[in-house]
């Protein structure tokens, strides 16, 4: 059994404006171990390090360093040494002499000095360098300088912030390696904090994800990644598909209304879980011989794999009907002005909230002067409405007196709900005017806007993203009359790393093992 | 960028009437001396030589010198400190001492320096105030003591902004790293902070040494008449003997003492051993 070198114990720690960013943390370091704090930024990794290094003090709780509580012990006194994120180097100070610092400061006698620091700059291959002044090295130097620069000192814990963040991805992925290999050389400890998944499972004995000051889970990088405690952490590290479902048995789980093996028990009877199926996990096989089936979405070229999205059920879908004329704006001659405006749909819901500046917009009414070519505001807006279903004209007019009506029709509600998906998706039939339709630069979205469509989730209200807006005219050459407008949200949708390319459209079946299937509670998110 | 490019002209043709005119005719009056009839002009070295030679002359130079280093001295002691907490302080109080401190520089310094000849008169504000306290009074005014408190009030602010800013802009978590590899906060005041902001603290330097040599009027005003820095020889030569040729002169005797002492500055500031800032 290795010894325990750090321990936190409940460590609380919140800055000047009330925002606490650790709650009470409690993590057990051991001798020799390469332990990486992972999490996004915010999520108090740095500050813990910082607490560790001296650098900032813990409002609550105990810092045990080799048995003995160092809060307040200083900086300098602790047997710790940091590797700054931006390194850090003194610039006024060649490489030698940035190395030699500590040894310096601990009055070592100059032959020591000169050979450890020698020794240092061999590990991290920069012997010819020693003379440089440390402004004149490429920022993977500098990384090796901050590091030889820790080490020297010999500590028995190296705390890494970042190091690697300013780096280019191969110099990062080559300073991985060298990392570790020193790590193993040197055999101290390394508190490494990244916010790269990639990194902490390429280098470390020992994860902590942490979110939001609190560790969501510690262990080995197998550990982490193919048992994930709960969303968060299926999510951070790597990519993940993550599907509700139902443990109706030990080793039994129904996730898309069927049953499927799994290697996870303890759950409780028909508890509500999240099943985690890793991309590189699944295979596309031909339809009919998989476990599930489903409709390729889209295919991304990732380099080394093609990342393919399979959709196995379609989200919530709902049709409205766009009406399109070619009608011509409204000329005044006196006036030289030009308007134009069309009817619109209106929810009986909406019909308390309205005002003129919705109805203006609704309507996409607009005057403006032809020559000119500028938009001349609209000063009236003539309406009478009540809340029932029916035609209710309205009169935009300016100050020199161009007018247009149009008509609002008020319908009930046209909402589709899905008590499958839980959620819902409201959208209205709508006017527009043929050119309106070949301007369009960014067509889906004016549709979405056009129909006033959106969704959201039954469970908690929340807005659900469509994703997806199907019609079946070409807009460049569209011809006045009724169109269908089909909006729909995201369904169930598979991430699959394949190595084989497929098409958009291809119908294909899913293929897992029961040990691809990963049980989370839910409880713990 | 072309079309840019010929918008510095004017600022050439500005620059060469108001800078290097002035300075052309200066070099041409040292080196003359009003002439007869014949020739307006006579290139002498008589100038310099009668500056050189005189005693008297010497001893004003050597005084002004000594009164600027003084003052640049005292400049540094007051200067570093100040800036070092405004440095080392929130920033948003630093801005406000900041503007305090260059807040007297909004007035005229002629109207501050009067100031001081009211605060430090025998019957003035200060010996008022310690008579108060049955201290005093003291005889101030006109004194090494008044003039070297006149450049002192006068000069720090550019000391300290000089100096605030190389702390400013210094990286805090090198001083982290010192922390960090052992060094206690002295130590790494010592190691770190003041080397990195010797840059600034000689920009001060050069800043504070430049005007107190050749100032004049805080030396006339707080140092009464019979207090004489070259500043003064200087204004006398031009505006009560009318000998621009001789204050020419002595204009470029100390001209060529400050490129001197600018060179020296550089010179400490670029050399590596000293904490150069490297290549």
């Amino acid at each position: 059994m290795k010894k325990k070198l750090i321990q936190f114990k409940n460590i609380v720690k919140s800055y000047e404006d009330g925002k606490v960013v650790l709650k009470g943390i409690n993590l057990d370091i051991y001798e020799n171990e390469f332990v990486t704090l992972l999490g996004p930024s915010g999520c108090g990794k740095t500050t813990l390090l910082r607490i560790l290094g001296g650098f900032l003090n813990q409002d609550e709780g105990q810092v045990i360093f080799d048995g003995e509580e160092i809060s307040n012990v200083p900086p300098y006194k602790r047997e710790v040494n940091t590797v700054f994120q931006k390194y850090a180097l003194f610039p006024h100070m060649n490489v030698y002499d940035n190395i030699a610092f500590g040894l310096k400061l601990k009055k070592e006698p100059k032959d020591i000095i000169e050979q450890k620091v020698k020794r240092m700059l061999k590990l991290v291959n920069l012997e010819e360098y020693a003379d440089r002044s440390v402004t004149a090295m490429s920022g993977g130097q500098q990384q090796r300088i901050a590091i030889a620069r820790a080490l020297v000192n010999e500590p028995s814990v190296l705390l890494l912030d970042e190091p690697l963040g300013a780096l280019d991805l191969k110099l990062r992925k080559e300073m991985q390696h060298e990392l570790k290999k020193i790590q193993q050389e040197v055999g101290i400890t390394f508190i490494y904090v990244t916010h790269d998944q990639e990194e902490a499972l390429t280098m470390s004995d020992k994860i902590v994800v942490m979110k939001e000051g609190e560790i969501q889970q510690i262990g080995t990088p197998t550990d982490i990644y193919n048992e994930p405690v709960n969303e968060f952490v299926a999510n951070f590290i790597g990519e993940s598909n993550i599907i509700e479902g139902m443990m109706i048995d030990d080793y039994k789980v129904v996730f898309e209304g069927r049953r499927f093996d799994c290697v996870d028990k303890g759950f409780n009877k028909n508890e509500v879980v999240d099943v985690v199926i890793r991309p590189e996990d699944l295979d596309i096989v031909p339809r009919g011989q998989g476990k599930l089936k489903g409709v390729v979405k889209s295919v991304l070229f990732k380099g080394v794999h093609y990342e393919t999205m399979v959709e196995t059920k379609v989200g919530t879908e709902i049709t409205v009907k766009m009406m399109v004329s070619n009608d011509r704006p409204v000329y005044n001659e006196a006036a030289n002005e030009k308007m134009s405006a069309n009817d619109f749909y209106l929810d009986v819901e909406d019909v308390e909230e309205l005002d003129e500046a919705t109805i203006i917009a609704r309507a996409d009414a607009q005057a403006w002067n032809p020559d000119a070519d500028e938009l001349i505001s609209i000063k009236e807006v003539d309406y009478e409405i009540k809340k029932e279903n029916g035609k209710y004209p309205v009169t935009f007019s300016t100050a020199a007196g161009t007018s247009v009506t149009v008509n609002m029709i008020v319908k009930d509600e046209n909402r589709v709900t899905s008590v499958e998906n839980e959620e819902e998706i409201f959208a209205v039939n709508f006017f527009k005017k043929a050119d309106e339709i070949q301007e369009s630069i960014a067509l889906e979205t004016d549709l979405k806007t056009w129909a006033n469509a959106s969704a959201w989730s039954l469970e908690d209200g929340t807005a659900v993203e469509i994703s997806d807006v199907k019609y079946d005219f070409n807009p460049e050459t569209i011809t006045p009359g009724v169109y269908d407008v089909t909006f729909a949200t995201k369904g169930y949708e598979y991430k699959i790393d394949t190595t084989d390319k497929f098409e958009v459209g291809d119908e294909v079946g899913l293929m897992f093992q029961p040990e691809d299937i990963h049980i989370m509670s839910r409880e713990q998110y | 960028m072309r079309q840019f490019r010929n918008m510095i002209y004017p600022y050439v043709g500005w620059l060469a009437v108001m800078v290097v005119v002035p300075m052309l005719m200066i070099l041409l009056y040292a080196f003359t001396t009003a002439g007869n009839e014949v020739t307006t002009f006579r290139f002498t070295l008589d100038n310099f030589v009668r500056f050189l030679t005189d005693a008297v002359f010497l001893d004003v130079l050597k005084r002004s010198l000594l009164i600027a280093v003084a003052t640049t001295i005292i400049c540094v002691i007051f200067g570093y400190p100040i800036a070092y907490v405004i440095a080392k302080g929130p920033e948003r109080s630093g801005f406000f001492w900041i503007m305090l401190i260059t807040l007297p520089t909004w007035i005229n310094m002629l109207v501050r320096t009067y100031a001081w000849v009211g605060i430090l008169q025998d019957d003035g504000l200060l010996n008022g105030f310690l008579g108060l306290f049955g201290i005093g009074p003291f005889h101030m005014i006109h004194t090494t003591f008044a003039v070297v408190l006149g450049m002192v009030y006068n000069f720090v602010p550019f000391m300290i902004l000089q100096i605030h800013a190389s702390l400013a802009k210094m990286d805090r978590s090198l001083i982290e790293a010192a922390n960090d590899l052992g060094a206690n906060p002295v130590q790494s005041f010592l190691r770190v902070t003041l080397p990195l902001s010797l840059p600034g603290v000689l920009s001060g330097i050069t800043l504070v040494f430049l005007p107190a040599v050749s100032s004049f009027f805080i030396p006339k005003l707080l140092g009464g008449g019979q207090y004489v820095l070259v500043g003064n020889v200087i204004e006398t030569q031009f505006l009560t003997s009318g000998d621009w040729n001789f204050g020419s002169a002595i204009s470029l005797i100390m001209a060529v003492i400050i490129m001197l002492s600018m060179w020296l500055t550089r010179k400490v500031d670029t050399d590596p051993a000293a904490g150069g800032k490297g290549a």
